[in-house]
């Protein structure tokens, strides 16, 4: 066990070390372009400003705020400083609400979408994968081409499908928003209805091309497994072929939970272009507002957000698969 | 190596993937060969023009070639005339004072309604319990039905130049055709028009092209890096490698996504040209080139026929070249057909974003996926605007998918089923 | 003359490649082990003795298919029982198996006590687990295995100490017939010799009741079984007493293979270790005589034309070649 808090201390560590780098390139990246963001802010906010003496006050404001006149790593702190606040400044676009209050509630969004979307398609992946390894003939042969394509449509082209098929053909479910544009967000039985009927899709489309990848790496590791020595020796020491299935659908399982961490940050990008087609009020499409209405707080919010949720979700599924996968425990030991 | 092509054509996937590839390539460079229209060009003024052949109005009528047709053209005019509210009037009242069955009425068949309703109507059958104003109202309606009954043939009149009043040149009635072929101008849009009414199919294809160059520029770049520090780690072992994999590590976590986006914006519009997306995807997309050499090159390092190297004092390049390259190759190749369709796929991602390639002058298929959304084509059925894109990507990164699934299925054979 | 445990007669198996060609990789075996005897198989790799010993297991699944002959165990013939009677009543607690590569037999993510109690629970499903518990602590402390080792996983274990966890649950249910492929091949020296110890407790002992060693290191067959049967291109080509195979080789191939032994209480023989030149021939098409004709540096034009009979001796000793016993002798003598 002594060795095992090692290695959960070992990797809560290198987590916390990438943070920091994620958050250094954060900061760091767009400052090396030609076009200081501060600068660009500054003279943003007083466009149209008349009053020199105005002007003046917004520039003396921002050079307090960020500091732009001190040495670039006065700037990291002070802009780390205010980070860890939750004070991102103030948004452009949508004047005169504040970053933080922007992306905060656009973060429960996604979170609420994408992570269920994620678990129920990863899980459904791996079924449908396993099944297909293990029946063989028709079934795989109808199934592999279909997921094989269905894998490789982007997030975004399934919503759009989807959108159209079930929205605008079929009219069971609504084609944009998180909710009817008429409410207000508050906690009432038709308020949920509507989120539950305004979720659908989104969640449809992520949870069909999590399937897809899924399936097939579900699939081609039980192959795999189902070809590995202890399964002949299990079979000649009589041990009934479900039971065999069982070990050899829990081994190939394995890896796709490291295949999962390894590949949630490309996913999680996936998704949130596709929740921009559903105008779901999640990070994407605040993003999308962000680029189109020049918003650089909000925009440098919102890829550290994600940047940290996606560590955070990749500690996670290392954490747990630790636990799963007795082999990380004799690695340990060694 | 001849060996090793023939079990590569061989693999039934592989066949299949470069089968699509190759015949999206070949449309790409064959089809602005035969159309040589600008495929920027905004044809259409408007948005969105479904698919199908326009014809010219005026060439139509002035084509002066006119067959007389026993067909009526009314007939599918009724369809389309008689509205949805006069329906199911007309099968409410044919239901209560016609005595006709129910299921004898189908509000779907025009034709068949009105020969139900000039069979069956009456307006001085007894209408019990019918209000005088709700007569007079299925009056009206018998009349409206007359009319588009009716054949009234549509003239075409041109104003005289002295008197300023209008003259009738010609009349046009429902049983007059004209020749599709007599038409000269004459557009056809297979998949309609964009938003800017510009023809779907030929921007596709050549979108398809930029955003293929796109992908290979990006490929060829992520491809050089991660070859490069993969070997270099993988070679050298110790401090450099730890060194290169500890950043590996660290761009395989932190998402390329919110790394192309940062810099994307950050590089500015004036900046933001094909190659330059094309470039930054490139740099971005290296961490999983890296691992894969890496760890090829690690196995190798201690093979025999490295280590005679060694002993004969080969240089480091030489042995690197020799001795290692020619086997991590396949690795390689693998990588880099993966890397052109992520790069193709980030292309699109970023664009739809509103951070691909700032320019107006060339199309990409991400650059049409933006168009398409930001002018609500998902919203208003306008399916052929961004359809037939997802599908090109989606058919790009099949075909390089299954190439790339052969190849692994040549070269690692436990993997074949 | 003891009780025969496992009968065999003219057993044929075949492989169907991807391609769908058959390989007679196992082609009209015979054999007999009594109670208390261990039988050795010997050959080149790619003789088919690996797949003898999967054939002998009575329990087929692609790409090894059975074509004829008998398998009788203890008097019960179990070659056309139904497969799941097979395996429900023969495999693991009447014919058992140590397969080649025990590196990776056991699943890498179960504990070693959960996979006894799969294995006991495919026979006997009401057995309680605390009951399997005390078999396996039991028999693996007789065997010199420590308990721990069933708290275990697989990658916990080294590979020494996995093959004998291997050998110690596939024999827990005492089965009549121990086969082992190639137990020790893998293994570095001091292992091996644990596990040659542990094969030879486990006759002792009772736990089993006759073995077949299968092997490509003919010392080890000299001195684990009692008797050696030499496999080529399918077919045994020769049978005898451990002592007489090592000495007194008849088959030419023996003669080969047994050129390459180094027997250490006789001292090393008035011989160089010699290879058999050649390849086996290809089991696709096997050749029309002799299969050993194109490598046999006695070989005659008719031995490519016909087909070599079993001939039995007297003794017991059986061999396949057109050559009389006398003539062999004779041969030999003058070689």
């Amino acid at each position: 066990m002594k060795g095992m808090k090692k290695y959960y201390t070992q990797k809560i560590m290198w987590y916390l070390l990438t943070l920091v780098f994620a958050v250094l390139l954060n900061f760091i990246l767009p400052r090396l372009m030609p076009g200081d963001p501060v600068s660009t802010i500054a003279s943003k906010s007083v466009e149209g400003m008349t009053d020199a003496t105005a002007i003046q006050k917004v520039y003396e404001d921002y050079a307090a705020k960020f500091g732009i006149n001190k040495p670039m790593y006065v700037q990291f702190f002070t802009w780390v400083k205010n980070a860890l606040r939750g004070d991102f400044g103030i948004s452009f676009s949508q004047y005169p609400r504040t970053v933080s209050d922007i992306i905060s509630s656009s973060v429960l969004w996604t979170i609420c979408l994408q992570l269920p979307a994620i678990i129920v398609g990863w899980i459904l992946g791996n079924l449908l994968g396993a099944i297909a390894a293990y029946m063989k003939g028709v079934f795989d042969k109808a199934i592999l081409p279909a997921f094989l394509f269905i894998s490789n449509v982007p997030a975004f082209g399934m919503a759009t499908v989807l959108l159209f098929v079930f929205s605008l053909k079929l009219h069971i479910a609504p084609a944009a928003g998180g909710y009817a544009s008429s409410m207000i967000p508050h906690m009432s039985l038709a308020f949920m209805k509507s989120v539950l009927s305004h979720y659908q899709l989104p969640f449809w489309s992520i949870v069909i091309i999590t399937i897809g990848g899924q399936a097939i790496g579900m699939r081609s590791m039980s192959i795999y497994e189902l070809n590995a020595d202890y399964v002949k020796y299990s079979r000649f020491l009589g041990i009934k072929d479900h039971t065999i299935v069982k070990y050899v659908f829990r081994n190939a399982m394995l890896p796709q939970i490291t295949g999962l961490a390894m590949s949630l940050g490309t996913m999680i990008g996936g998704n949130l272009v596709a929740e921009m087609v559903f105008s779901y009020p999640g990070l994407g499409t605040t993003m999308l507002s962000a680029v189109t209405g020049q918003d650089y707080p909000l925009l440098s919010a919102c890829t550290l957000i994600i940047t940290i949720m996606v560590l955070l979700a990749n500690l996670l599924v290392e954490l747990l698969y630790a636990v799963i996968d007795p082999r990380v425990k004799a690695s340990q030991q060694d | 190596m001849k060996n090793t092509i023939k079990q590569i054509f061989h693999s039934g996937k592989f066949v299949t993937g470069f089968v699509i590839f190759l015949a999206i390539l070949l449309t790409i460079i064959i089809y602005p060969l035969v159309v040589a229209k600008d495929p920027l060009a905004m044809i259409g003024n408007g948005n969105f023009f479904k698919p199908g052949t326009y014809l010219s109005i005026q060439d139509t009528v002035n084509s002066g070639k006119t067959y007389k047709m026993n067909v009526d053209a009314t007939a599918s005019i009724v369809e389309s005339k008689l509205t949805m509210d006069n329906r199911s009037m007309m099968a409410e009242w044919l239901e209560k004072y016609g005595g006709v069955d129910a299921s004898e009425i189908d509000v779907t068949d025009a034709e068949g309604l009105i020969a139900l309703w000039e069979e069956k109507y009456d307006p001085n059958a007894e209408q019990k319990g019918l209000i005088a104003a709700k007569k007079k109202k299925y009056q009206r309606l018998d009349n409206e039905i007359d009319g588009i009954l009716e054949d009234v043939p549509t003239i075409i009149a041109e104003k005289n130049e002295e008197t300023g009043e209008l003259e009738e040149v010609q009349s046009i009635d429902s049983k007059q055709y004209i020749n599709e072929k007599d038409v000269i101008n004459r557009q056809n849009f297979v998949l309609g028009t964009d938003n800017f009414g510009r023809d779907v199919l030929t921007e596709l294809i050549s979108a398809t092209g930029s955003s293929l160059k796109i992908g290979l520029v990006a490929g060829i770049i992520a491809t050089v890096i991660g070859l490069f520090l993969g070997l270099l780690a993988g070679y050298l072992g110790g401090f450099v490698d730890n060194l290169i994999l500890f950043f590996t590590n660290l761009f395989t976590v932190i998402p390329s996504f919110v790394l192309l986006i940062l810099i994307s914006y950050s590089v500015g519009e004036s900046q933001r040209g094909i190659m330059m997306v094309a470039l930054l995807i490139g740099i971005t997309a290296w961490p999983w080139t890296t691992r894969s050499v890496r760890s090829q090159v690690i196995s190798l390092r201690n093979r025999d026929h490295v280590n005679l190297s060694k002993l004969s004092g080969h240089s480091m390049l030489r042995i690197v070249l020799t001795d290692i390259l020619p086997y991590v190759a396949s690795y390689v190749v693998m990588a880099f057909i993966l890397q052109i369709s992520s790069g193709i796929l980030a292309e699109a991602q970023l664009s739809m974003i509103g951070l691909g390639p700032a320019t107006t002058k060339t199309a990409t298929l991400g650059l049409m996926m933006q168009w398409a959304t930001q002018y609500n084509a998902h919203l208003n059925g306008a399916w052929w605007a961004y359809f037939p894109v997802i599908l090109v990507i989606a058919l790009i990164s099949f075909s390089l998918n299954l190439m790339n699934t052969g190849l692994d299925q040549v070269f690692n054979p436990q993997l074949r089923d | 003359m003891g009780k025969v445990m496992l009968e065999v007669n003219n057993l044929k198996t075949k492989y169907v490649t991807r391609f769908h060609e058959d390989v007679y990789a196992v082609d009209g075996v015979s054999l007999k082990i009594e109670e208390g005897k261990s039988l050795g198989v010997a050959g080149e790799s790619g003789c088919g003795k690996s797949t003898l010993a999967l054939s002998l297991m009575g329990y087929y699944f692609a790409p090894l298919h059975y074509i004829s002959g008998d398998i009788i165990v203890d008097g019960r013939k179990i070659s056309g029982m139904k497969p799941d009677d097979v395996r429900k009543n023969i495999l693991g607690n009447e014919i058992a198996y140590i397969p080649q590569a025990a590196m990776n037999a056991l699943n890498p993510t179960q504990k070693i006590i959960r996979f006894v109690e799969d294995v006991i629970h495919a026979h006997d499903p009401k057995m309680p687990r605390k009951d399997i518990y005390d078999l396996a602590k039991e028999r693996f402390q007789i065997l010199g295995l420590p308990e721990e080792v069933l708290q275990k996983h697989a990658v916990e274990l080294s590979g020494g100490m996995k093959q004998r966890t291997v050998i110690a649950i596939s024999t827990i249910l005492s089965p009549k017939v121990l086969i082992a492929d190639e137990p020790s091949s893998a293994l570095d020296v001091t292992s091996q010799k644990m596990v040659i110890k542990m094969m030879r407790d486990l006759m002792e002992k009772g736990f089993i009741k006759s073995m077949i060693f299968i092997t490509h290191e003919l010392p080890l067959l000299y001195n684990v079984t009692d008797d050696i049967m030499v496999m080529y291109a399918g077919q045994i080509v020769e049978k005898g007493t451990a002592k007489e195979m090592v000495f007194d080789p008849l088959h030419p191939y023996s003669k080969g293979l047994m050129g390459s032994i180094i027997v250490p209480e006789e001292g090393v023989r008035e011989q160089k270790l010699t290879a058999i030149p050649g390849t086996p021939p290809n089991l696709k098409h096997p050749p029309e005589g002799c299969r050993f004709a194109d490598r046999c540096p006695y070989a005659q034009p008719t031995c490519r034309g016909m087909k070599p009979e079993v001939i039995e001796l007297p003794n017991g000793r059986e061999y396949r070649c057109l050559m009389s016993e006398r003539k062999v002798r004779e041969v030999y003598a003058n070689a």
